[in-house]
């Protein structure tokens, strides 16, 4: 079961991040959501989603989605330079569980009111 | 005041270059509930400082759907009266995160000052680089200044610096709800506005109750009559503005919403990079996003062609005007050009045509759109009058309360007194209607 | 994020009951650990003075120890840097903890007279817990600067003249380790398992998550209190399977050592990472278990500090969380940009500028209910600076970042004002706790992540 995200059904009206700041804070807060709308962009009226995976970023863009390694511009497969062994997550923002724990299922599929982000 | 609140009145003097923090009390909440009434409460008590309060709905900022407004309540320089209006976009969900349920503003700053409120920090600080810049200039300098692109701002322009009676508060760069004129009165202040940023939690007393409660309400919201639509055009068309989307189409990207509203409320109009492209604009400023649903119908009506109309919207917006203010006045003075109207920016007067009782802005629409109300059927101005007093206590955007029948008084009535554990009754919600409405 | 109220409740409770003058005991057995008074085969308990490494080559890995601490009400707490370390300043303390990051930097940085000072910590009754980068430290190796740590004749399973090849995430693969490679087979949870000796007893099976910390496998004179058993469902495997079973399963995940009159504890997974509450409480049953009766040790940040005055502990508050929140501000715009540096051997990414800021954000609140603060003038007026300083460098960060500039050099300078700012608040904040807890008064404490 994975998250799939509509960039232009959406409407940039952020329930999605609420709900699922929700989900993580027992409350209504922002920061911890691992969906969040990209609206950095206001005067382009360039807006989309991101929703943080594991290790990567799924970027839901108005004009198709892609998948980022998070923080990497470049390949670092190359063996010969030197690691991070001590790469340790953040605890910050948490990778997407799909709500496991909660019986409404991914609060995010429920609360957009345009039905841009399904579970496939 | 625990639950969905910061518990903080902020009280800002500008004579004495002061901030003050009160708790908010739960008896006042329990009496007069939130957003406008409290507003104007708070403005009866500091009234000797000449005040300009805003405030956030009880609801602001939650997952029941639609809840994206704050208020700002001041007297109009307009029209005399002690009146409010909405403040959507992002901007009143900012605002009830970055710390304060209420902020009242008094006095006058020696020096051209702007208040950046940020995670329940208040700083008076100074704006003199921005004193004299546009809208637009003044929400790009404190973005770049304080390092992050999702502050929202609360901004005048010339307009309210110059003391015009049509002066907006804008929304970052957008024009807002504001028909009052409150512009001036932040001018007359020596205040540029506001910049919020905040990442604050609301406690919710049944938490789970109250989150089921709201996905109840958006499920039925979600069988509206309103589905299928979207964005300026299709209101325009609903208020019977025939040939209006037609005649918006080839300027129309994308449309937006307000936070967590399920109609999009905002249509953004590209005028130099073609509309059907989706990839990012190279363009820095390809065109304007129209939140204003009066002033776009106002520039039609006075004979402007669509770029001409969103591209004078976009001069207001810049100014931090009234565009519906100054598309009746161009209409009526004659004017046709662009030029003709930016010209004649100092000199619009505040005396412009505002449905209502001068309470709450008629930036909303004054009837129904796309949905069917009983009430309104019966009287439509006692309906509205209602309507949006119930929509700026709770912090529901106005034109979704016009909208949706789906949101009733008896949930919004249930759902505060399970995120509040306070005894809100519809009773009480009765009191604090006739108190907003007189 | 809540609190998990019985795991720390347990031990916050004893923790007071510590401050307070109780004297418990803890017993050797399972059935009587619940800090009954002495009896044969017991031990005395007492409230421990703990250091928490944050030097150069430590990644941000030492705040995980900072919240289990916090949070199991272990509030006296010194934060050092290797020139607390080789000035001494293990003196006043009853335990030391190293947690993770860049091995060879962090012994580099230590340095012979760091070795010396660790080494001579724990001989005269210390607890060492090193978790990661923090076991690999005191290992015996023959490598330059980590041939001064040999404390413990431990050897590393997943070590290899030839790196095998590698499934995935090869950016978090493996490490050069002399002429040979230190590779990680897995990273996330792994299960393990109870060996049954003290003082790691209770629930056999649980579980502790790795990122980059070592097998072990024990020689004489050391005791294997974990093993590594099996794999879970949330456990990323970097190599082949059989590959990752032969490396890890059976081999030591927790070991403990003797070392003079002292101990050394050496964690492969992060045994304090603030997920795994099982894992955390055998990090204070290790602390508990092996305190030795010291002289009283000094209490370096009560004595001759005086209180600011209510102004100026007004003015450092409100300063202090201005800044912070400014800082977090342009910290959490920058985190999903897709931008990162490479400073030394490590990867930072815009997230863990947040980490620091976060850890020191959430405990503003319990510092607001002190009136006065237990900081000196000049190390207050140090706090602020470095507070201003650090949001003047991340908006400038932000601005260039824009630009499409290299920031790697500001991102480093940033990252070292990171370190220092938080060591230094953390101090304060557990400082003012200590004081609040002396006083007899409750502490809310933070709400640190679930």
């Amino acid at each position: 079961m994975e998250i799939q995200i509509d960039a232009q059904k959406c409407t940039a009206c952020m329930a999605c991040e609420m709900a699922c700041g929700y989900h993580r804070d027992d409350g209504f807060a922002l920061l911890s959501a691992c969906i969040v709308a990209y609206r950095t962009k206001e005067k382009k009226d360039y807006f989309g989603v991101i929703l943080k995976l594991e290790e990567d970023l799924l970027v839901a863009r108005p004009e198709g989605t892609e998948i980022k390694r998070i923080g990497e511009e470049e390949d670092t497969s190359d063996s010969a330079k030197p690691a991070d062994a001590s790469a340790k997550p953040m605890l910050l923002r948490e990778a997407c569980d799909l709500c496991a724990e909660m019986d409404l299922g991914p609060l995010c599929v429920k609360f957009c009111p345009v039905d841009a982000i399904t579970v496939a | 005041m625990e639950y969905l609140s910061t518990d903080k009145v902020l009280v800002v003097d500008l004579d004495k270059s002061e901030v003050i923090e009160d708790e908010l009390s739960d008896d006042l909440v329990n009496e007069k509930i939130g957003g406008a009434a409290i507003n104007k409460y708070l403005y009866e008590q500091h009234v000797d400082g000449d005040p300009v309060v805003i405030g956030t709905g009880l609801l602001t900022g939650t997952l029941f759907p639609a809840s994206s407004a704050s208020v700002i309540t001041a007297k109009s320089p307009a029209t005399g009266l002690v009146c409010h209006c909405p403040v959507t976009l992002k901007v009143g969900l900012e605002i009830q995160y970055a710390g304060f349920d209420y902020i009242v503003i008094k006095g006058k700053s020696q020096a051209p000052s702007f208040l950046w409120i940020h995670d329940g920090v208040a700083d008076i600080s100074d704006a003199s680089d921005v004193w004299g810049k546009d809208v637009w200039e003044t929400t790009a300098a404190w973005r770049q200044a304080m390092g992050d692109d999702l502050i929202q701002t609360l901004v005048i322009g010339p307009a309210g610096e110059k003391g015009s009676d049509l002066a907006q508060i804008c929304c970052n760069f957008w024009a807002s709800g504001d028909r009052w004129g409150f512009g001036k009165c932040l001018g007359s202040k020596n205040l540029k506005g506001l910049a919020f940023r905040g990442m604050g939690l609301l406690e919710i007393a049944d938490a789970e109750e109250f989150v089921e409660l709201s996905l109840d309400v958006l499920e039925e919201v979600k069988e509206s009559a309103f589905v299928g639509r979207q964005g300026i055009g299709d209101m325009a068309e609903a208020l019977g503005e025939s040939g209006f989307k037609e005649w918006l189409a080839p300027v129309v990207h994308r449309h937006s919403a307000c936070y967590n509203t399920p109609y999009p409320t905002n249509t953004f109009a590209f005028l130099s990079e073609d509309p059907q492209k989706m990839e990012e604009p190279q363009n820095e400023e390809p065109g304007f996003l129209i939140t204003d649903l009066f002033g776009l119908i106002g520039f039609k009506k006075a004979g402007f062609d669509v770029k001409d109309a969103c591209e004078l919207l976009k001069v207001c917006a810049r100014y931090g005007i009234d565009a519906a203010g100054v598309a009746e006045q161009s209409l009526a003075a004659g004017k046709t050009s662009i030029a003709a109207v930016r010209e004649g920016l100092t000199e619009f007067t505040g005396d412009v045509t505002r449905p209502g009782k001068g309470i709450f802005s008629p930036w909303c629409p004054n009837q129904p759109i796309f949905g069917e109300f009983d009430a309104a059927d019966t009287d439509v101005e006692a309906w509205w009058e209602r309507r949006m007093a119930v929509a700026y206590i709770f912090g529901i955007h106005p034109i979704f309360a016009v909208m949706s029948p789906e949101i009733v008084e008896d949930d919004l009535v249930e759902i505060a007194a399970i995120g509040t554990e306070l005894e809100i009754s519809q009773e009480i919600l009765d009191d604090v209607v006739a108190y907003l409405t007189g | 994020m809540k609190i998990h109220a019985p795991v720390e409740n347990h031990y916050t409770a004893n923790n007071a009951g510590l401050v307070s003058g109780e004297r418990p005991c803890m017993a050797d057995s399972f059935q009587k650990r619940s800090f009954e008074k002495a009896f044969a085969g017991s031990r005395p308990l007492k409230y421990p003075h703990i250091g928490v490494y944050a030097g150069t080559g430590t990644s941000h890995s030492w705040l995980w120890f900072i919240d289990i601490f916090d949070r199991m009400g272990f509030h006296a707490v010194s934060i050092l840097d290797e020139f607390d370390v080789m000035a001494g300043r293990l003196d006043t303390l009853d335990v030391l903890a190293v947690s993770g990051g860049d091995t060879m930097a962090i012994a580099e940085a230590l340095g012979p007279i760091g070795a010396q000072q660790v080494a001579a910590f724990i001989s005269s009754g210390g607890v060492y817990l090193g978790s990661c980068a923090g076991a690999y430290l005191v290992m015996n190796s023959s490598k330059p600067h980590l041939c001064d740590f040999n404390f413990a004749a431990v050897k590393i399973t997943n070590l290899s003249k030839h790196l095998p090849s590698c499934r995935g995430m090869g950016h978090k693969f493996s490490m050069a380790y002399g002429c040979d490679y230190i590779f990680h087979p897995v990273r996330e949870a792994v299960g393990l398992r109870l060996s049954g000796n003290s003082p790691f007893k209770g629930e056999p099976s649980f579980r502790a998550p790795l990122y980059g910390g070592p097998g072990m496998r024990v020689t004489q004179g050391a005791q294997v209190l974990a093993r590594y058993d099996c794999f879970t469902d949330k456990t990323l495997f970097l190599v082949e399977k059989q590959l990752a079973h032969e490396t890890l399963i059976n081999t030591a995940a927790a070991v403990r050592v003797r070392k003079g009159d002292g101990c050394i504890y050496l964690f492969g997974p992060h045994f304090e990472h603030p997920h795994f509450l099982q894992a955390n409480r055998l990090v204070a049953e290790a602390i508990y278990w092996d305190l030795r009766p010291k002289p009283a040790a000094k209490r370096p940040w009560s004595e001759g500090i005086k209180p600011l005055s209510t102004r100026d502990s007004s003015m450092l508050l409100l300063t202090l969380k201005r800044e912070l929140s400014n800082s977090r501000i342009v910290a959490t715009g920058l985190e999903m940009l897709p931008v990162k540096w490479q400073i030394g051997a490590k990867i930072y990414e815009p997230e863990k500028l947040r980490v620091f800021l976060e850890s020191m954000w959430r405990r503003l609140k319990p510092l607001e209910k002190n009136d006065r603060l237990f900081v000196a003038a000049e190390t207050s007026q140090t706090l602020m600076a470095d507070a201003a300083e650090t949001t003047a460098l991340l908006r400038r960060l932000k601005s260039d970042i824009d630009l499409g500039k290299d920031t790697r050099l500001l991102a480093g300078r940033l990252i070292h004002l990171l370190h220092r700012y938080s060591m230094s608040f953390l101090e304060l904040y557990f400082r003012c706790v200590w004081q609040i807890g002396q006083s007899g008064e409750q502490i809310e404490l933070p709400k640190c992540p679930r």
